[in-house]
């Protein structure tokens, strides 16, 4: 535990290094979220109710959503794939630590820092477009919520982790990183809430974990999603969070088999 | 299987006998790797049909260390030393053959074999670069499990062994390569390991930083009796640190041995380099002295015989050519290395 600690507290430290480069992400996500909303007030100039969403359901859909978002995403994939890929994986093999283990500390620490500063700089865009923002302090939904956030992290995290350790048998990972990752968002309704589609397709979402990153949690937050469902998402997520850990654990035993450890 | 247990069983109790850190048997690696044909139509055919090759790297070698010596792995690039290395600090795995060192099998990837080994590349850092090597230290001390008392005994004499205090609290990627691999040499010697390889460790250093390695790295043998296996370009390398020598070359091992013998055996002659200043020579005038290997009015090439070097450099100094320096120098390693695996293609 302590060697994780110290591996979150580094990361801290040399992301403190790079202020600026972190400020800079955070504007680009302040930007992304004001187009959304314009996007939807726009939708919303001829009519109240879209699908059962109001104008303001929809926007509190935007803002909060955005926010779980942010809080589970990870940049594990870029550099799994790029330790493989120039061999540097090779100092971590040889260190009486486990990979997976180091690189979710990375993300840990990580995961705080941009914590902080995401949710800083969302709560002033909340604050800004406050009388279109619905509230809700009901500690039960929101405790069910952040379990989801925090089980929803290590899922982004795993699924990142895997798709990086593709780069045992090719080079090429980024174009398939791309594509899940244009899916997961459509999937999760980082788009729009997947409600607006056939019924069916929502429940076909609910057995798979990519919808309890966005979707789930803001509907949760707007009472759409009941308590009792909630919790069965958790039982969801975890199941896929046993059975992704497992697929890892095969695939990094041939991939290592696999490795050449080039360019040492 | 029975067989396997059966022969690390005997491999282990070989160690307990003759005191064999390292013991490589019969190891070979084969790399697999798809053809690629230079220009696009030959990209846009590999692309629908690939052409499976295998190299062989390392081709059933064998050899023993023993406990503190200092080995020198040498060989032209591609000759499957980094690839034995690897192997041996159980980064990949071999296509056949058995390797144990410490009584483990690198392999298995165990921690506790990791804690007693360090691996150090020239080329690969493991140093954070975005903070100070100290904050790289103490990561290391977590990972590695060190007590607070053996950190700050152990750092303490290597920054002072390796003279780097003033620098150890400066962010990475602002120190010279130099100073660079003195803080990775504290990183990896940190949990004392029994076992050190060492890959490239002077690569692209200049002289003054590739001495005071070289000094540090026999110092820290002479005291902690860490076994050593190093690879290295640089023949002054290997003469100041390492007595016995292993030369690979095409993955077969063609030379293990003293270096003195080696030298003593595959070069019976020294290399006299002389400049000239003024009007320079001409190749006439020093043709008596010995074989000339390379010559321009400025520069010259000798060769000459071992027992004859002193005395003929004193011929060229006490004559009336216009000599500006002169050096006596071994031949190069590459060298040796090409000349012994010609004599070994003939036989």
């Amino acid at each position: 535990m302590k060697t994780y600690l110290a591996i979150i507290k580094a990361n801290w430290q040399r992301m403190l290094t790079y202020r600026f480069t972190i400020l800079a992400y955070r504007i680009g996500e302040v930007i992304e979220i004001i187009i959304l909303i314009l996007m939807w007030s726009a939708i919303y100039s001829n009519q109240d109710i879209i699908k059962g969403f109001s104008l303001k359901e929809m926007l509190t859909y935007v803002l909060f959503g955005s926010l779980v978002h942010i809080l589970i995403k990870n940049f594990v994939y870029d550099r799994v794939s790029e330790e493989i890929k120039n061999g540097k994986l090779s100092l971590f093999l040889i260190k009486p630590i486990s990979y997976l283990g180091y690189t979710f500390a990375l993300s840990v620490g990580q995961f705080f820092f941009i914590t902080i500063l995401s949710v800083i700089t969302h709560l002033v865009v909340i604050l800004f477009f406050i009388d279109k923002f619905i509230l809700n302090f009901e500690t039960l939904y929101l405790a069910v919520i952040l379990i989801m956030v925090i089980l929803a992290f290590i899922i982004e995290f795993l699924i990142a982790y895997l798709i990086g350790l593709i780069a045992f048998w090719t080079d090429e990972t980024t174009g398939i990183y791309a594509t899940i990752s244009r899916l997961k968002k459509f999937f999760s309704g980082g788009y729009f809430p997947i409600s607006l589609l056939p019924s069916i397709f929502v429940s076909v979402s609910l057995y798979f974990p990519f919808a309890y990153s966005f979707f789930v949690p803001s509907q949760i937050y707007l009472k759409k999603i009941s308590i009792e469902d909630g919790l069965k998402g958790l039982i969801t997520q975890i199941v896929w969070i046993v059975l992704l850990y497992l697929i890892i654990k095969i695939v990094w035993k041939k991939g290592i088999k696999k490795y050449e450890g080039v360019g040492i | 299987m029975r067989e396997w247990v059966y022969k690390v069983q005997n491999l282990k109790e070989k160690i307990f006998m003759e005191k064999d850190v390292i013991i490589v048997k019969n190891l070979s690696k084969n790399y697999e790797y798809y053809k690629k044909e230079a220009g696009l139509l030959g990209s846009i055919s590999n692309f629908f049909i690939r052409e499976k090759k295998i190299t062989q790297a390392v081709d059933n070698i064998s050899f023993s260390i023993t406990k503190g010596e200092i080995v020198g792995f040498l060989g032209p690039n591609g000759a499957g030393k980094t690839t034995t290395l690897k192997i041996l600090s159980g980064i990949i795995t071999q296509s056949s053959g058995e390797c144990l060192v410490l009584g483990y099998i690198p392999q298995n990837l165990e921690y506790k074999y990791q804690r007693k080994f360090a691996l150090v590349m020239g080329q690969k850092d493991q140093l954070w670069k975005d903070l100070p090597a100290m904050d790289s230290f103490i990561l290391t001390k977590e990972i590695y499990g060190i007590s607070n008392e053996d950190f700050k005994k152990n750092s303490r004499e290597l920054i002072e062994l390796l003279g780097i205090s003033d620098i150890v609290n400066v962010q990475v990627r602002k120190l010279s390569l130099g100073q660079r691999m003195k803080c990775e040499l504290v990183a990896a010697l940190l949990h004392n390991p029994s076992v050190l390889f060492l890959d490239e460790p002077t690569i692209g250093l200049d002289v003054v930083a590739q001495k005071n390695i070289r000094d540090f790295l026999k110092q820290y043998n002479e005291k902690n009796k860490t076994t050593i296996m190093l690879t290295s370009h640089y023949m002054e390398d290997i003469k100041q640190l390492c007595d016995r020598v292993i030369i690979i070359d095409k993955g077969h091992i063609i030379y293990d041995g003293k270096l003195d013998s080696l030298i003593k055996k595959y070069t019976p002659h020294k290399i006299l380099t002389v400049t000239f200043n003024g009007n320079g020579v001409s190749k006439e005038q020093i043709k008596k002295y010995g074989f000339v290997k390379k010559y321009n009015p400025y520069a010259i090439l000798l060769e000459v015989e071992r027992e004859k070097v002193k005395n003929i450099a004193m011929d060229i100094l006490s004559s009336n050519l216009p000599v500006d320096d002169i050096i006596i120098d071994e031949v190069e390693i590459d060298d040796i290395a090409r000349q012994i695996f010609m004599e070994e293609q003939k036989n």
